[in-house]
C-alpha cells in the first residue's frame, strides 16, 4: 500500500497549488472555484451527480465492451488473412486521423437521441487501440516458439489457442487499458451532442451557466470514473497474466 | 546397421547465401552422433532440416526410410534456446508435447516425476520459467524433448548454459538414457570433450559454405566416465577433433 503515498502526495501538492493560485491571484470563483466549494457541491448534489455519472458509466462500459467484442475478433481476422489486412488496415489507420466528434451529429441523425448513438461514438473512439494491440500481440510470437509448436505437430488451431493467444495477452491488455481510458472520453464527447443526461451533458450546462463549481465537480467524478475503470482492467490483467513482466516487475528501479 | 537418418547431397540456401552444401550423412539406428563446428557453420540449420522445420534447397533427407516433408512424429527436439511457455510452470511445460500430441498426460506422470528428479529440478515443479536460471530452463527443455519417449532425439547445444559440474552430470545422464533406451541421438555441441565423451561418431563441420569436413569414429568403451578423460585414448580422440577444427580455420 506504500505505493499509494506517492500519488496521494502529488494530489496534496496539486490541491495546495490550487489554493495558492485562487488566494494569491484572487481569482474570482466563476473562473476558479476554491477546492472546498467543489467538495461542498459534490456533497450537496451527490444524488443528482451520481444519477448522471451512472448514465456516463454505462455508456462508457457499453462502448468499451463493444470495442472488445468487435476489436478482438477483427484483429483475429486481420492476422489470419493478409487479404483482409491489406483491404481494411489502411482504412482503419486513416479513420484514426478523422475527428470522431465530427461524426457525432451524423450518428444522432441516424440513430436518434437514445443510448445507441452514445455507445457508438464511444466505440468509435475506443476500439482502435484494441485492434492494434491485439494484432501486435498476435504477431509477437518468435520464430523459435513457432518451430517448437510445429515440431510437436501442433495444428493451426492448437498453435492459435495454446501459443499465439496467450502470448498476445500482455499486448492486448495494454490496448484495453488505453481503450478504457478513451471510452470515458468517448462517452463525454457523445453526450455533447443530443443528450439530456450524463456527465458530458452536465459539463455543457455547467459551462453555459458559468457554474464552475459544478464543472469541477463533474471533472472530479470523471477522473474517479477513469481511474476505477483503468484499475479494474489492470486487476483483471493481474489475474490473467501474472507471469508477464509488466505485472511481475511492478517494482523495478527507474531507468 | 539400419540407418534411421539418411542425408544425401543436402544443401540449404537463404536467398543468395549458401548455408549448407553437399551434406551427405547416414546415422544408424541407436547411434550417438555429435556435430561440432565453428559458430555460424550451419549446425542449427542442419538440425532444422532434419527436424522438417524448413525445406531443403536440394538433396534428400529421409528418416526411417520416409522422405522428410515436415516434422516427424517419433522425434524430440531440444532447441538452442529453451523457448519455454512463460505462463506454464515447469511441470506444465514438460507436459506440453503430450497435450499437443493428444497423448495421455496421466499415464506419463511417473515418467515425468522421474525425469524431473533426474535433471535435478525436484522442488521446482511449480515454478514458472522466469523463476528459473538459464541452466534450469535448458534442463526443462531437455525433459520436454524426451517426455514422449521419441526414438530419435535432436539436441542443439542443450548444455550451453550449465556449469561444468552440472554439465558432466547431464552428460552422464544422457549417456545412461541412451544406453538404456537405445534411442538415436544427434547432439550439437561446442565442447570437444562433450562430443568425444558422448558420441560414437563426431561430425566436424566447416563453414562458408557449411559442409562436413570429416567424420571421426570414437571407439572408446562404454559406459564412459569422466575419470577416463585423462586416458591417452580419450586425449587422442580430442586432439584428433581439435586438429581437424584447426585445419578448418577454427581454434577454440
Ligand atoms: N532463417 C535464416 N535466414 C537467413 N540466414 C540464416 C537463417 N538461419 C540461419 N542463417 C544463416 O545460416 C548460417 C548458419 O546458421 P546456423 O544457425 O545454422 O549456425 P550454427 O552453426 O548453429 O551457429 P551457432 O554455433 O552459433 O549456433 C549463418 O550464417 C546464419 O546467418
Ligand atoms: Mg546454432
Amino acid at each position: 500500500m506504500k505505493s499509494a503515498y506517492y500519488p496521494l502526495g502529488t494530489f496534496v501538492v496539486f490541491v495546495l497549488g490550487w489554493y495558492a493560485i485562487s488566494i494569491l491571484f484572487e481569482v474570482p470563483a466563476y473562473l476558479l472555484p476554491r477546492p472546498e466549494a467543489v467538495i461542498e457541491r459534490l456533497g450537496q448534489d451527490f444524488g443528482y451527480l451520481m444519477r448522471h455519472a451512472w448514465v456516463t458509466t454505462y455508456e462508457t462500459l457499453g462502448g468499451f465492451l463493444l470495442s472488445v467484442l468487435i476489436g478482438v475478433p477483427l484483429a483475429f481476422i486481420i492476422v489470419s488473412s493478409s487479404i483482409v489486412e491489406k483491404a481494411i488496415m489502411p482504412w482503419l489507420v486513416l479513420s484514426q486521423t478523422f475527428p470522431k466528434v465530427a461524426l457525432a451529429p451524423l450518428i444522432v441523425v441516424w440513430f436518434g437521441l437514445g443510448i445507441v448513438p452514445k455507445i457508438l461514438v464511444t466505440f468509435l473512439v475506443a476500439f482502435f487501440p484494441v485492434v492494434i494491440s491485439t494484432v501486435v500481440g498476435l504477431r509477437s510470437m518468435e520464430n523459435e516458439m513457432l518451430e517448437l509448436a510445429r515440431s510437436m505437430k501442433a495444428s493451426r488451431f492448437q498453435i492459435f489457442w495454446r501459443f499465439r493467444l496467450p502470448l498476445a495477452l500482455p499486448s492486448l491488455f495494454s490496448g484495453l487499458k488505453v481503450s478504457v481510458a478513451f471510452s470515458v472520453v468517448g462517452a463525454v464527447i457523445a453526450e455533447w451532442v443530443g443528450a439530456t443526461e450524463g456527465l458530458g451533458y452536465l459539463l455543457l450546462t455547467a459551462n453555459a451557466n458559468l457554474d464552475t463549481a459544478l464543472l469541477f465537480a463533474v471533472l472530479a467524478i470523471l477522473t474517479v470514473l477513469g481511474i476505477v475503470l483503468y484499475y479494474a482492467v489492470e486487476m483483471f490483467e493481474q489475474r490473467l497474466i501474472p507471469w508477464h513482466a509488466s505485472v511481475r516487475l511492478k517494482e523495478v528501479p527507474a531507468l | 546397421m539400419k540407418s534411421i537418418i539418411a542425408l544425401e547431397d543436402v544443401s540449404k540456401r537463404f536467398g543468395p547465401f549458401t548455408a549448407l552444401e553437399s551434406i551427405s550423412l547416414d546415422v544408424a539406428e541407436g547411434e550417438f552422433v555429435s556435430i561440432v563446428g565453428t559458430s555460424g557453420c550451419g549446425k542449427s540449420t542442419l538440425l532444422r532440416l532434419v527436424a522438417g522445420l524448413m525445406p531443403t534447397s536440394g538433396g534428400s533427407i529421409r528418416i526411417a526410410d520416409r522422405e522428410v516433408t515436415g516434422p516427424t512424429d517419433d522425434v524430440g527436439i531440444a532447441f538452442q534456446t529453451p523457448v519455454l511457455l512463460p505462463w506454464r510452470n515447469v511441470r506444465q511445460n514438460i507436459e506440453l508435447p503430450l497435450e499437443v500430441r493428444k497423448l495421455d498426460v496421466g499415464r506419463h506422470q511417473a515418467e515425468l516425476t522421474r525425469m524431473i528428479d533426474l535433471v535435478g529440478l525436484r522442488g521446482f515443479e511449480d515454478r514458472h520459467p522466469y523463476q528459473l536460471s538459464g541452466g534450469m530452463q535448458q534442463r526443462v527443455a531437455l525433459c520436454r524433448a524426451l517426455i514422449h519417449d521419441p526414438s530419435l532425439v535432436l539436441m542443439d547445444e542443450p548444455f550451453g548454459a550449465l556449469d561444468a559440474m552440472t554439465r558432466e552430470q547431464m552428460n552422464l545422464e544422457i549417456q545412461r538414457i541412451w544406453m538404456e533406451t537405445k534411442k538415436t541421438i544427434v547432439l550439437i555441441t561446442h565442447s570437444i570433450i562433450e562430443a568425444v565423451f558422448l558420441a560414437d561418431r563426431i561430425v566436424v563441420m566447416q563453414s562458408r559454405p557449411g559442409r562436413i569436413a570429416s567424420v571421426i569414429d570414437v571407439k572408446l568403451p562404454r559406459p564412459r566416465s569422466f575419470t577416463d578423460i585423462a586416458t591417452p585414448e580419450f586425449q587422442d580422440a580430442c586432439n584428433q577433433v581439435r586438429l581437424l577444427m584447426n585445419a578448418t580455420g577454427f581454434t577454440e
